[in-house]
């Protein structure tokens, strides 16, 4: 997967491709809005990264730009301005998701799994883990045949454990992600623990639950 | 009391107070400039009487019927002379008041008595006035006086209200354009027109300081964005340095878990910058308020939410509302936050067992929200503080940034919702929310 990294600062941006290549994205790194400008013009990407605070350019221009020379790319913007405006605008003008600064590179990589399941229809869109079957489209998750009676978050919980699976997710992680949409998170360890709890009780009804596995000063992973 | 009302009664009250004095004390002095009057006439009478005697001796004088005595009166008994052989063993010269009967009319007369020695013969001349035709005049005087003071009286309490009135218009104005500014941001800085000096200089100095406490408002505010905007930078590379750091392969769990302990501080850090960020905004109303929300329906979704905390705290959260509460012209995220703040503060402070109670009702056009809970309270000499940043209870170790209520006040402040706490400690502490729809 080719992707354009446009992000001013470079060690930011460096960490977020070492991170990307190691998921084997193939990764190209700018600083500045006109040699990302170029680089749009020329080839063709599958994601571009964009910050929005750039010196040189307005951020949102390289959105038109990319969308004027016909690029494919999934486009998430990236910014520290944390602005709904801004969050509006980007989507508007075609973007494809919005991540606010400092994100967990974890969050980074199942947003653009996400945004590719959507965009280019690829990833199975239905997991299957310790005898549980999850559809991802339908929101359900199923144990042999049978509806597991799951809450919206419990739901959301699973579904970033699962999709990550064998990567441990810590408490942090797994809060930002299923609280992404409140306005100031004032995070609190218990409510991940709490909702872990109820998850593994709900589904212990149903199977064994021992590939949701808590890893110990970190948070949780599935391991199947 | 307003100022012009207290200026026309404190003059009011001097005017009458003076005009009763001088009512008072009229009488006494016009009596006594009279009586005075009275006697130099009668000693000016006694002496023409003196003259005309010794020009032309008693003679004159006493004719008629009788030897030795002599009155006259004018026509309407208003004076009267009499001129009388006596014995007496002094001389009398003095003045005063008595009663004559005079054809069975008696009359208060002011009567000069003066003895006098004419031929080895002792005489009393007695010179009178009747003081009845002075008191008549007198009272009429005054009748005119007491009217002319009342409508003097009325007359200026009327210019005086009109004249204070005008004259104190631009203060009026003045003190309207206080008491409509909410932010000082939203001062009307255009000047009152006044031709008094002291209007003016009082404007002009308002106007003055409410651009400065504005202009540093503002500026406390950009600092605020733009510390916030550097540091999440910072914050950012941070914490995806370290995550790279746990992505490889063969960590060793110790150092797991301090790269964990040092994102867990990081996220704090996050956090707080960007609540700091989040009030900035709302104080600089950089939110749109367009939103109507159903109260009731918010505080259920923020419960919901809390649910599951407050289920595994055994903390019970029951609520009641009697009527539909909503508010017109919100934002219904920070309304979200608002509540969600204060029921998890709730939650934080109540032990097992415990109860938090959200109950809302509408009196008319009021609305109001109050959310009790029965944890521990919070001591009174922290009750003035607790909507202030950074501000916590010294015992409170729940990991949060004792930032949440300072947002929530932030948030009802930019609705114009008023916040008010009741706390026992061991008891409990209330949170009253309330609005105008």
């Amino acid at each position: 997967m080719n992707t354009l990294i446009v992000e001013d600062n470079k060690e930011l941006a460096l960490e977020m491709a070492d991170y990307l290549r190691k998921e084997r994205f193939v990764c190209e790194v700018v600083h500045t809005g006109g040699e990302a400008s170029e680089l749009i013009a020329v080839n063709q990407y599958d994601f571009l990264l964009l910050d929005l605070g750039l010196p040189d350019y307005d951020g949102f221009d390289l959105i038109t730009e990319a969308k004027k020379e016909g690029s494919e790319a999934a486009i998430i913007i990236i910014t520290a301005r944390g602005d709904v405006a801004d969050k509006v605008k980007g989507l508007d003008l075609g973007a494809d998701d919005y991540l606010s600064k400092p994100f967990a590179l974890v969050e980074l990589l199942s947003r653009m799994h996400a945004v590719a399941r959507r965009k280019f229809k690829m990833d199975t869109n239905v997991i299957l883990f310790g005898g549980f079957e999850m559809d991802v489209n339908a929101r359900v998750v199923r144990f042999s045949g049978g509806d597991v009676d799951v809450t919206r978050k419990q739901f959301d919980l699973l579904q970033y454990l699962v999709m990550n699976r064998n990567r441990s997710l810590s408490r942090i992680q797994l809060y930002e992600h299923i609280w992404r949409n409140t306005l100031d998170d004032q995070y609190d360890s218990n409510f991940i623990d709490v909702h872990i709890k109820n998850l593994r009780k709900k589904m212990a009804e149903y199977g064994p639950v021992d590939w949701l596995v808590t890893v110990r000063g970190v948070g949780y992973k599935a391991v199947f | 009391m307003r100022l012009q009302h207290k200026l026309a009664l404190a003059n009011l009250l001097f005017k009458i107070a003076f005009m009763g004095l001088f009512l008072a004390v009229t009488p006494w002095l016009s009596e006594r400039v009279n009586l005075y009057q009275t006697d130099n006439v009668l000693i000016e009478k006694r002496e023409e009487v003196i003259d005309l005697i010794s020009e032309l001796g008693v003679e004159p004088f006493l004719v008629g019927e009788s030897q030795d005595f002599f009155a006259s009166y004018n026509i309407l008994k208003e004076e009267f002379i009499s001129l009388e052989q006596v014995d007496l063993d002094e001389d009398w010269n003095f003045i005063e008041v008595t009663p004559r009967s005079i054809d069975d009319e008696v009359i208060e007369y002011r009567v000069l008595n003066y003895s006098l020695l004419i031929d080895g013969e002792m005489y009393l001349l007695e010179i009178g006035k009747s003081l009845s035709s002075i008191s008549v005049t007198e009272q009429n005087i005054r009748r005119l006086t007491i009217a002319f003071l009342l409508l003097f009286l009325i007359v200026s309490v009327v210019f005086e209200l009109i004249y204070t009135g005008a004259l104190l218009e631009p203060f009026k104005r003045i003190i309207i354009k206080i008491r409509s500014t909410a932010e000082p941001s939203s001062y009307d800085p255009s000047p009152v027109l006044t031709s008094t000096r002291d209007f003016q200089m009082l404007d002009r100095t308002l106007s003055q300081l409410m651009k400065k406490i504005n202009t540093s408002l503002q500026k406390e505010r950009e600092i605020t964005q733009n510390i916030s905007h550097e540091l999440l930078t910072p914050i950012s590379l941070l914490r995806n340095r370290l995550e790279n750091i746990l992505v490889g392969d063969h960590v060793d769990e110790e150092l797991v878990i301090k790269v964990n302990e040092s994102l867990t501080t990081l996220h704090r850090l996050k956090t707080l910058v960007n609540s700091l960020l989040l009030i900035s905004r709302i104080e600089s109303s950089q939110y749109l308020r367009t939103d109507s929300v159903q109260i009731h329906e918010l505080i259920n979704e923020v419960v919901d939410e809390l649910l599951p905390m407050a289920d595994d705290a055994g903390v019970v959260i029951i609520q009641d509302y009697s009527r539909d509460l909503y508010f017109e012209k919100a934002n219904r995220s920070l309304l979200f936050s608002l509540f969600y703040n204060v029921v998890n503060n709730a939650l934080k402070h109540t032990p097992r067992g415990g109860e938090i109670w959200i109950f809302g009702d509408r009196k008319k056009r009021q609305c109001f929200v109050e959310i009790t809970d029965s944890g521990e309270g919070i001591p009174p000499d922290l009750l003035p503080d607790i909507f202030m940043r950074f501000k916590k209870r010294n015992d409170a170790d729940d990991g949060g940034s004792g930032i949440g209520l300072a947002i929530a006040k932030s948030v009802a402040d930019f609705h114009h919702i008023k916040v008010e706490v009741f706390s026992e400690p061991g008891k409990g502490t209330r949170f009253v929310f309330s609005w105008k729809l």
